[in-house]
């Protein structure tokens, strides 16, 4: 499970946020799961005296984390686990994502995706993700494009 | 607060936010491995920061209304977030432009609810 994913994504401690697949139909849908846990390295050196609600797992985690399983949707019959060479995932933007409740230490996280339209190049998808059965968060669109790694590179940047 | 992002912010005369992405953020360590590059969730991030400080009042992020990524940006950069706040139906608009030392970066914008007290 954990060994697919990690074998279809470039993502690695402490920023791979999507534990196992449930369910995968390629060019389709996905479920998956992410455990939050209070282990995670955004816990480290907090104050004792915080709150509850200051204590939730980071919103744009949530969202990364759902981005993870679109990741894996999209890339599960062609994996480029290596951000350097070939053909790479670029987080191409958001339309309305909603927050419902908040996500805690001890959450099992289940992401819900699907693709709402595949291009050549582009691919939108939309869904959900749930605790409990309870709504956390829903993904109105995100778009994510497949382009060239060397778009990334930092001499195609001017980079200093 | 939880936070990826753990930099301290700080905001210059002119109201904008200034925030240096830290090379030993754990958030670099695996985004990722031997090629460290900023994710677009952590510019999101740095808007959210960025508005908790300019904040009128307390609120908490209802939704991430759109976001757009112009420019990549990397372990050191120091960005600057540009925030205007509008008031809407149910609650505040954050609409920000985040720019790093190559140009821009991102425009996002996040809709805040208030807290009840």
């Amino acid at each position: 499970m954990i060994a697919d994913i990690r074998r279809v994504l470039p993502h690695r401690y402490p920023m791979l946020l999507v534990d196992a697949v449930t369910e995968l139909v390629p060019g389709e849908r996905l479920t998956a799961r992410k455990a939050v846990t209070a282990n995670e390295p955004w816990y480290a050196d907090l104050p004792d005296d915080l709150r509850a609600e200051q204590l939730a797992y980071p919103q744009v985690l949530l969202v990364e984390s759902w981005c993870q399983a679109a990741g894996v949707l999209a890339t599960w019959e062609s994996p480029n686990p290596d951000v350097l060479t070939g053909t790479v995932m670029l987080f191409g933007g958001i339309s309305g994502i909603e927050f419902h409740r908040p996500v805690m230490p001890g959450d099992v996280v289940e992401h819900h995706v699907e693709v709402f339209r595949a291009l050549t190049d582009t691919v939108m998808f939309t869904g959900r993700s749930t605790v409990d059965g309870e709504a956390a968060l829903t993904v109105s669109r995100i778009v994510m494009a497949f382009r060239p790694a060397s778009v990334l590179l930092p001499d195609s940047l001017g980079r200093k | 607060m939880t936070t990826p992002v753990r930099g301290p912010i700080h905001v210059a005369a002119d109201g904008r936010a200034l925030i240096r992405l830290d090379p030993d953020d754990p958030i670099f360590a695996g985004h990722y491995p031997g090629f460290p590059i900023f994710p677009g969730v952590g510019l999101i991030e740095c808007v959210h920061r960025s508005a908790q400080v300019s904040a009128p009042g307390e609120l908490r992020l209802a939704a991430i209304e759109s976001t757009r990524f112009t420019g990549p940006t990397f372990p050191g950069d120091e960005l600057t977030v540009t925030i205007k706040w509008s008031e809407v139906d149910d609650g505040w608009r954050c609409a920000a432009e985040v720019a790093s030392p190559r140009g821009d970066a991102a425009t996002v914008r996040l809709r805040y609810q208030e807290v009840p007290s």
